[in-house]
């Protein structure tokens, strides 16, 4: 699997429970919601459909009370191994338009294997915008793009 | 305390899109060694001039470059605020993601004790 070091986040990690509570919680509601928002937020209501085109929604809450809903649906379902989801299409698959709330889109992908009893979770996020979802801007996008960015900011940040 | 959510400014959404051209990136790239004319920017590219224009054009809107005119000649400088401004974005996602597993990370630990007091329990 790519990963553009600019565009997409990676991160790896070990934990000594076994992949079956690590899937459990990813993909059981009442599960999801004690630990998917970022303190002092919180996930107010999940909705999981487990299947590739089925819902994933979360409504997150500010401290202040407000409540923001995010749509998406699934892409890959593969039980103890692989989640992969996105923001860019809705249940069946359908497209989210971009809007004011929600300028980019993002597709997730958690990965499980076994390690020793324990499981070695990745989680690889993906970021892109709308131009990128034409291929050939998106392959235009990938190339140069980071040496170019990295270059700007070391000098940006001087 | 970020308080803010896990959310993107709308404001960002033509800097990326700016930069997703090989063209404008080298454009950037080389004005990030000073100010330069529209001649000599366009120099190292086979291209028309109203087309690079549009180039110019698209990088100007989103915010990454300033154009001054001094007679009959355009001078182009980068503009550093809306970089810096990707960068802040990408690296809050960052942040949001690693409290988010943090917060999975202590939660599967609870569940797997639970299991474990269930079965020593049988």
């Amino acid at each position: 699997m790519t990963v553009d070091p600019v565009l997409d986040l990676f991160f790896e990690r070990l934990t000594e429970v076994p992949p079956a509570i690590v899937w459990t919680a990813w993909t059981d509601p009442a599960q999801l919601k004690q630990w998917f928002t970022p303190a002092p937020w919180t996930t107010v209501a999940c909705a999981i459909d487990l299947r590739p085109g089925g819902r994933f929604a979360t409504t997150m809450r500010s401290p202040e009370g407000a409540d923001m809903p995010n749509e998406g649906c699934y892409l890959e379902v593969e039980p103890e191994r692989r989640l992969t989801w996105t923001s860019a299409l809705g249940p069946g698959f359908r497209p989210i338009a971009i809007g004011p709330n929600l300028p980019f889109h993002f597709t997730a992908t958690i990965l499980l294997e076994p390690h020793g009893a324990g499981t070695r979770y990745t989680a690889i996020v993906r970021h892109g915008d709308q131009a990128s979802r034409d291929q050939h801007e998106a392959m235009g996008f990938h190339d140069g793009w980071a040496a170019a960015f990295d270059q700007l900011v070391a000098l940006m940040t001087r | 305390m970020v308080r803010r959510v896990p959310h993107q400014p709308a404001h960002l959404d033509p800097v990326f899109r700016a930069l997703a051209d090989p063209t404008r990136r080298a454009v950037l790239a080389r004005l990030a060694s000073g100010p330069a004319a529209v001649t000599a920017l366009r120099e190292p590219h086979a291209m028309a001039l109203p087309s690079f224009l549009q180039h110019l054009g698209v990088l100007q809107r989103a915010g990454l470059v300033r154009s001054t005119k001094t007679g009959r000649v355009r001078t182009y400088e980068l503009a550093p605020q809306p970089l810096r401004a990707a960068e802040a974005w990408m690296a809050q996602q960052r942040g949001l993601w690693e409290r988010r597993l943090d917060q999975l990370d202590r939660h599967l630990e609870r569940m797997h004790a639970a299991a474990r007091t269930r079965k020593d329990s049988r």
